[in-house]
């Protein structure tokens, strides 16, 4: 009799279940130091859930976005009320409040898709057995994470220093302020360093504010590093580029992610010229692919004029934003509940991954219940720039050539097991 | 020992402890004459440039137009600032005074922000050779013409506190304010002046960083090291304060250079001047130039 | 009806030492803690974040206030002590396992030791010297936090656990509330008691004339530093209250920032007035939520469109704060204490007021 009424209340209650949205939390940078890279991405991820619920992609969603400013307490405490209001999934942001959350997320079951491409988020499973990586089986997020394109980007540089014809070992330096997101690839990056047959310097710290930082360049050009990786956002890689090109360092910087875009280009002018760096997408703003219409539809949600450029960053958000709702379609398959497990179980359900529609722009994902490394393939651009950047917009700096991105090559990793996790 | 090293970072000190010296003379010139302790030294330096910034990229002037033009702005912004915010704060306890510069210091930050976004943003190129190489160091021509600007406004400084009549009346207002109005002078005035030179000396600062590393809210943080070089150099000496700059400028220097050698840690650089500050406090409060103020109890 | 006493007559010592002025303010406050008592049952948990906020953020603005407003110091570092408290009862309860309850007065203490530490030298030092030297020590103790690993968990932060007693853990806005209750109750009466007692009276004296007072035989090193001592026991409650509640703590929270909100707490609430403190809290915490409030309602409006309002509301928030404190400098520089006394006095004499 239970049963049957239990049935039936279910059987009534699906399609109000159907018709309420499923409240998304949404954090965003877009006034700390960060914000540089953190306004392009949010936005990406803002207006990706708006046209999904404009165009019935997934389930429809009510985004609680908030601007946390990259403190980690903020966000701590906006997702302690979040998790009390029983939100299905969250869009996060940063290294420092992903990881304080995971705990959080995995004893709440709350998908996270961060933008910290930190490798301990990757160990679903807990077993990597590296000292402090817990088990994240809810963390999820598009890209490589900041330790495997370091290893891309050193793997890299050992072909381009042979290429060059050069003798003797290189050397590399990590650069990056003291903090958990540029910290997060540097014992990585210096193992594989040195497993490669790089002389590896003292790590040289940087702050994530913008400054003069000519006292660096000059300690990284007396060190004769040859390649240096750029371990924090935009902001201050300009100063440290421009400050380097001042004091003459001849380095062929390696950046991460978040380290260079269109923007960054634009505020460095020729300092950034020659800089490598990973891109997320297998496209730029601009190219012609299948899925770029899509993009530029979504972009017109906040730009209905349709002129804006959208950094990289912005269609990194995009892609990570449809991995949420097509892991959110996934769970409500067969009109099941938008639980935590199973937008959870959603990422898992396809392989090679790319969010229907987005052909061509979205790399593809993999993430199975022991790996949360998405993608081991890791595009390699370098920026060009040959110019004065100062007038002209951004889009206007790209029509006229004087703003490239110039593709390197991919650099596709072994999905090895003893580089889960760090 | 690396000598080469040593050396540059010296003179890298040298050349970026003369700004702060710049602004650290400013906010001196502020409380020799009116008292008042100024946190918002930074946010002077970070709306010049932001002006200049404004006027060379969106009016399109040429910089030696637009630079005047914001130096103008500077001083009404000053003037406005003194008149509305500091005037009714007049015989305050210190704390509140302080306050008041701290609120506009917060308020400003944030409204730059507001106004100009939170990119980078570079300044046009101004002059047509970028960088010169002075013994081994390639320096950006606008250092330079920062050390140059600099020199001149020691000059004009010493110039205008010996010998020009605004200058003395401020020197007398600063030294005892009720003898001073009993002889004519008009306080007021006195201490619109002095904030309107000193937003004026602060902008010709931030638009020397601006040129350098582009125009951004780490601008403000410059005001943060204002203090290590006022105290090194005593809260009411002008000279010292320039002396005191310089110092702090090439402390962060060696301290880096310290680091990189040695001691690995990474943050010596930040942390080296409040150390310092901290060193002369406990042993040399007034500072190497200050004025002596001795109790008897 | 007086909540305040109609003239200065007091037929005994005792009445001369009260608290609160009159038996019926003493009442109203009663009643006001019965009333909050039962907050919990009638408020969502929203606001009762915003009043658990008010509470630890009002305990860490009295013990400001004690060295600012009734000691006439300057500390522009307080919030690098309120961190020490955070970290200190997150390090205790972690390493020493200490139940949570007893790691919160523990932390008091030991901030309470450090700021002893920086206080002995900050007792030369005065006006100026002494504001510029806690603001160094502000940023030596930021960068000593941002490194030390073993104690604060360096830049990444270290988890808290919640106050257990009994068996019941106080994990939720509801319950947690009555903790962060009844230490703000304890610590205001602490702090009301001392301004009567002799010490406190040596503190204000040392504020209004410290030549003089060093005449009457009162130890100034001794007292300032004793003053800095007991801000920094109350900045540390105040911040192992906050640490045991977000069950988080990182070092980017006691930034250079969060130090000038204390000062503008004590200052907008009333220097050298105990309720001043709670006011001035209570007026920083509500704030942003007004900001917040006034933005959304604006929101998709042309002063929306034109200013950008949604997309800056951090910068909006901050400005405020700037504003607000410079607002009050210039136009109430006596504080929301003052303001309320005046409002008291108001209705006490009226009709005959003017």
């Amino acid at each position: 009799m239970k049963k049957t009424i239990l049935a039936a209340a279910l059987a009534f209650s699906l399609p109000a279940m159907a018709q309420t949205r499923t409240p998304i939390g949404h954090l965003m940078d877009n006034s700390g130091p960060t914000s540089d890279v953190g306004v392009p991405y949010g936005q990406g991820v803002a207006d990706t859930m708006a046209w999904a619920n404009a165009n019935n992609r997934g389930r429809p969603t009510n985004v609680l976005g908030f601007d946390y400013g990259y403190q980690a307490p903020r966000a701590v405490s906006q997702y302690q009320a979040w998790s009390r209001d029983r939100v299905a999934a969250i869009q996060g942001w940063g290294t420092v409040d992903t990881e304080a959350l995971v705990r959080f997320v995995t004893r709440d079951r709350i998908p996270f898709v961060s933008g910290s491409y930190s490798a301990a988020l990757t160990d679903a499973g807990g077993r990597s057995g590296r000292q402090g990586v817990e088990a994240a089986p809810y963390n999820f997020f598009y890209g490589p994470s900041y330790s495997d394109a370091l290893r891309a980007m050193l793997l890299w540089a050992r072909d381009d220093w042979r290429a060059r014809g050069q003798a003797g070992a290189p050397r590399y330096a990590h650069m990056g302020a003291n903090h958990p997101y540029p910290n997060s690839p540097k014992e990585a990056g210096e193992t594989l360093a040195r497993e490669l047959g790089f002389e590896v310097l003292p790590a040289i710290q940087f702050a994530l504010t913008p400054g003069d930082y000519t006292a660096q360049c000059l300690t990284l050009r007396s060190g004769g590093a040859h390649y240096a990786y750029l371990g924090n956002t935009a902001g201050s890689n300009i100063s440290v580029l421009r400050a380097c090109q001042t004091a003459g360092v001849q380095v062929q910087f390696l950046g991460n992610v978040w380290g260079m875009d269109e923007n960054a280009m634009k505020a460095a002018g020729t300092a950034a010229n020659g800089v490598v760096f990973p891109v997320r997408s297998l496209a730029v703003w601009g190219q012609q692919a299948p899925g770029m219409a899509n993009v530029q539809a979504i972009s017109r949600v906040s730009d209905a004029a349709g002129t804006a450029y959208r950094p990289v960053h912005y269609i990194a958000g995009v892609c990570a934003a449809m991995l949420m709702v097509e892991a959110m379609e996934s769970a409500g398959e067969n009109g099941g509940a938008m639980t935590g497990e199973r937008i959870r179980n959603g990422f898992y359900a396809r392989q090679n991954w790319v969010p229907r529609g987005f052909d061509g722009v979205c790399a593809p994902s993999n993430f199975t219940a022991t790996d949360h490394r998405g993608t081991l393939a890791v595009p390699l651009y370098r920026a060009r720039v040959t110019g004065d950047t100062a007038t002209g917009s951004v889009a206007e700096l790209v029509a006229a050539g004087t703003i490239r991105l110039e593709p390197v090559t991919t650099i596709t990793l072994d999905r090895r097991a003893d580089w889960l996790g760090w | 020992m690396e000598t080469g090293l040593l050396f540059q970072l010296v003179l890298n000190g040298l050349i970026v402890g003369a700004l702060y010296g710049v602004v650290a003379m400013s906010f001196v010139l502020i409380y020799k004459a009116s008292q008042v302790v100024n946190f918002a030294q930074g946010e002077f330096m970070l709306i010049g440039a932001w002006a200049c910034w404004w006027l060379l990229t969106y009016w399109q002037l040429p910089f030696w137009i637009g630079f005047p033009v914001a130096l103008a702005f500077m001083t009404v912004f000053g003037v406005v600032l003194q008149v509305t915010v500091l005037r009714p704060l007049i015989g305050e306890p210190v704390i509140s005074v302080i306050m008041a510069t701290v609120g506009l210091s917060i308020f400003f930050q944030a409204l730059m922000k507001w106004m100009f976004g939170v990119f980078a943003q570079p300044f046009p190129a101004i002059f047509p050779v970028e960088r010169i190489r002075i013994m081994g160091l390639e320096v950006q021509s606008v250092y330079l013409l920062s050390i140059a600007l600099s020199l001149m406004i020691m000059l004009g400084f010493w110039w205008f506190f010996n010998f020009s009549k605004h200058g003395l009346a401020m020197r007398a207002t600063a030294f005892d304010q009720q003898v001073a109005q009993s002889l004519g002078i008009s306080v007021p005035q006195v201490f619109a002046m002095s904030w309107a030179i000193s937003a004026v000396v602060s902008a010709v600062a931030g638009v020397v960083v601006g040129v350098v590393s582009g125009v951004s809210s780490g601008l403000s943080f410059y005001g943060i090291k204002v203090f290590p070089a006022v105290i090194l150099g005593g809260l009411d000496s002008v000279v010292g304060a320039m002396l005191g700059g310089i110092i702090v400028g090439v402390l962060e220097n060696l301290a880096q250079y310290v680091d990189s050698q040695w001691l690995n840690w990474g943050n010596m650089t930040n942390i080296a001047p409040f150390y310092a500050l901290i060193i002369i406090l406990l042993i040399k409060p007034y500072g190497l130039f200050g004025t002596k103020n001795i109790e008897r109890v | 009806m007086a909540l305040a006493p109609a003239g200065e007559f007091h037929a005994s010592y005792r009445a001369d030492m009260t608290i609160m002025p009159t038996r019926n303010s003493r009442r109203a406050l009663l009643l006001g803690i019965v009333l909050l008592c039962f907050a919990p049952l009638v408020l969502g948990r929203y606001e009762l974040g915003l009043l658990i906020n008010i509470g630890f953020m009002g305990i860490a603005a009295l013990g400001l206030n004690i060295l600012v407003g009734f000691t006439g110091q300057i500390s522009i570092g307080h919030a690098a002590f309120f961190g020490v408290g955070a970290f200190l009862s997150a390090y205790l309860h972690e390493r020493f396992h200490i139940p949570v309850i007893l790691c919160i007065p523990l932390a008091g203490l030991g901030s309470a030791v450090v700021g002893l530490v920086f206080g002995l030298p900050a007792a030369r030092l005065k006006g100026l010297y002494l504001a510029i030297a806690t603001l160094a020590a502000q940023f030596i103790l930021e960068d000593f936090f941002a490194r030390a690993q073993w104690f604060t968990g360096g830049v990444s932060g270290r988890m808290t656990e919640a106050v257990e007693l009994f068996g019941i853990r106080f994990d939720r806005e509801e319950s947690y509330f009555y903790v962060v209750l009844a230490f703000t109750i304890i610590m205001f009466v602490m702090a009301a008691n001392l301004m009567r007692t002799r010490d406190g009276r040596a503190l204000i004296a040392v504020r209004d004339h410290y030549l003089s007072a060093e005449v009457m035989g009162i130890n100034l090193a001794y007292y300032r530093t004793l003053s800095f001592a007991i801000s920094s026991f109350y900045a540390g409650i105040g911040g192992a209250l906050y640490a045991h509640y977000l069950f988080f703590v990182s070092v980017e929270a006691f930034n250079i920032l969060f130090s000038i909100q204390f000062l503008a707490m004590v200052i907008i609430g009333g220097l050298g007035s105990v309720m001043g403190s709670l006011m001035g809290a209570a007026f920083m915490v509500l704030m942003p939520e007004g900001v917040q409030a006034l933005a959304d309602m604006l929101a998709g409006g042309w002063i929306d469109r034109t200013l950008k309002l949604g997309a800056s509301i951090s910068f909006l928030r901050e400005m405020a704060i700037g504003a607000a404190i410079i607002l009050f400098l210039v136009f109430e520089p006596d504080g929301l204490a003052h303001r309320w006394k005046q409002i008291k006095a108001y209705w006490k004499l009226y009709p005959f007021s003017h």
